[in-house]
């Protein structure tokens, strides 16, 4: 029996952004245990040190502390990540803001803040994986963490919103310039995860709000193992033949 | 080996003769008990005997196109084998590229009945408590890119495509949390349902061009059918999941 395990990563080394908590934190976890080597970005220093305890031994993983609303030290983030644990097959960026802002209270600095991080940190590190100095050349993968706030929309979620939905059409379009490298590029659109993120905008709802929201979902809120799943299966060879799609992962909430 | 304690539990594939289908079964025999549905029993039986472990898995020979006698015949089946189906895997398709000027009614509904009413008839079947116990977790109908765009001479084919995405996203949203719903919308891969447009070397050339991936492998859907019936996508239901290797991302195909 050949492709015994096709969702095996072993000898590919994988950037993973706001790998500190939430989705990024499971998600490195994921592709560690699936036989990854990883570069782990985040501004947490002490977050990205936790992780020490759940990796199990083997391949290696360098930590990086960032900031990526720095989009222009970006490129020197992922030369630190080549150099130390050499060229990439692979990026996840799961680093995001996510803050309810109703639109008179909207101001120019918060919006780009969220943008920075959210949709512009994602250029750059697809454009770093593009340069033949980066990029590992063949099993080439990138994941944007999108959300469903991305397609349909939310009073107070006007920038989130806007920074998701430019992922999913960067992934389109990324998709098929970096087509002929081998280097594939799809988006997760994730439904409402239990995730820090997520608890902060909870901490905000009453229990019938939260009711609603979790109602909003057929099969309930999900965890960030969920989309980790999903994250592994795009990357490994299993979507060989994926590009430029945005794969949702929502327990139901946009069937509705 | 012992006997596993009766009645077993399987998978139902449609459209297992050949082609995404017959890849899938072989692909899937590994890990579950099949029923392998298609209209050729013969070919069926050469799938059966593709798979691992052939004498677990069992040949249902019956053309979906022919909707109305599966209310009488999947249920007689499924007592015969004393067999309960926990996932449901549709993959039989009708594709026959025609100008609108040569459809007839007909054809048109041949063509609803094997790709759209016997995944709801078999879905409906399925959830009777009589007939299969409330066991039914799990539904994968294998959808198109089609069912997105339109394509000269699809028309029967892109309306039951997306006929049958409509039909997901309603049964995901009716049947849950017991059963998930997905589908998977592949672009063109090899098969001998696709031979026929593959054969006019121009429009060979053109997919080919079309498909930044370039053109796609039956094993590309199984995977993706394999991660939706897996736990691993335990929180996926109602989503049409394309697999195309950027043909749909493509403006300038």
């Amino acid at each position: 029996m050949a492709d015994l395990n096709p969702l095996r990563l072993d000898g590919r080394h994988i950037l993973v952004t706001g790998a500190s908590s939430g989705i990024g934190r499971r998600t490195a976890l994921m592709l560690h245990a699936l036989g990854a080597s990883l570069s782990v970005v985040d501004r947490d220093e002490a977050g990205l040190a936790s992780l020490d305890a759940e990796l199990c031994a083997g391949n290696g993983v360098a930590r990086q502390v960032a900031d990526l609303s720095d989009i222009a030290g970006i490129e020197e983030l992922v030369s630190r990540c080549v150099a130390a644990g050499g060229k990439l097959h692979g990026v996840v960026h799961c680093a995001g803001i996510q803050e309810i802002m109703p639109v008179r209270t909207l101001q120019i600095d918060g919006w780009r803040r969220i943008f920075a991080v959210n949709t512009e940190a994602a250029l750059m590190l697809g454009k770093c994986l593009s340069s033949k100095k980066v990029y590992a050349g063949h099993h080439g993968s990138i994941v944007f963490i999108s959300s469903v706030m991305g397609m349909v929309g939310s009073a107070g979620a006007v920038a989130y919103s806007m920074s998701k939905a430019a992922l999913d059409g960067m992934a389109r379009s990324l998709s098929l310039e970096l087509a002929p490298r081998g280097i594939r590029v799809n988006c997760i659109a994730p439904g409402f995860v239990r995730t820090p993120l997520f608890e902060q905008t909870e901490r905000l709802w009453d229990e019938a709000t939260r009711k609603a929201v979790e109602d909003l979902h057929p099969l309930g809120f999900g965890e960030a193992e969920d989309v980790a799943h999903a994250v592994a299966f795009l990357v490994a060879d299993t979507g060989r033949w994926i590009t430029g799609s945005t794969l949702v992962v929502d327990g139901g909430y946009l069937a509705r | 080996m012992s006997e596993p304690p009766a009645p077993a539990t399987y998978v139902l594939i449609t459209g297992a003769s050949s082609g995404i289908g017959r890849d899938m079964a072989i692909s899937l025999s590994g890990e579950h008990r099949l029923i392998l549905n298609g209209r050729d029993a013969e070919r069926l039986e050469q799938t059966r005997l593709a798979c691992q472990a052939p004498d677990r898995h069992r040949c249902w020979p019956h053309d979906l196109a022919d909707v109305t006698t599966l209310a009488s015949a999947l249920p007689a089946f499924l007592r015969q084998h004393d067999a309960l189906v926990v996932g449901f895997v549709h993959c039989a398709a009708q594709l026959k590229v025609l100008p609108l000027r040569s459809i007839t009614i007909a054809h048109a509904q041949d063509v609803m009945n094997t790709n759209v009413l016997a995944a709801l008839e078999i879905t409906r079947l399925l959830l009777r408590k009589d007939v299969n116990s409330k066991m039914l977790t799990n539904i994968v109908f294998v959808s198109s890119i089609a069912s997105q765009f339109g394509a000269r001479g699809f028309t029967t084919y892109c309306a039951s495509k997306a006929a049958l995405d409509g039909l997901m996203k309603a049964l995901a949203v009716e049947l849950a949390p017991g059963v998930r719903v997905n589908s998977v919308l592949p672009g063109s891969i090899r098969t001998p349902m696709t031979e026929t447009i593959f054969a006019d070397p121009v429009t060979a050339e053109r997919l080919v061009k079309d498909y930044p991936l370039g053109i796609g492998l039956p094993s590309d859907i199984t995977h993706a059918v394999t991660f939706l019936m897996s736990d691993q996508a335990r929180w996926i239901t109602g989503h049409q999941m394309v697999v195309d290797g950027g043909r749909s991302a493509n403006i300038s195909a």
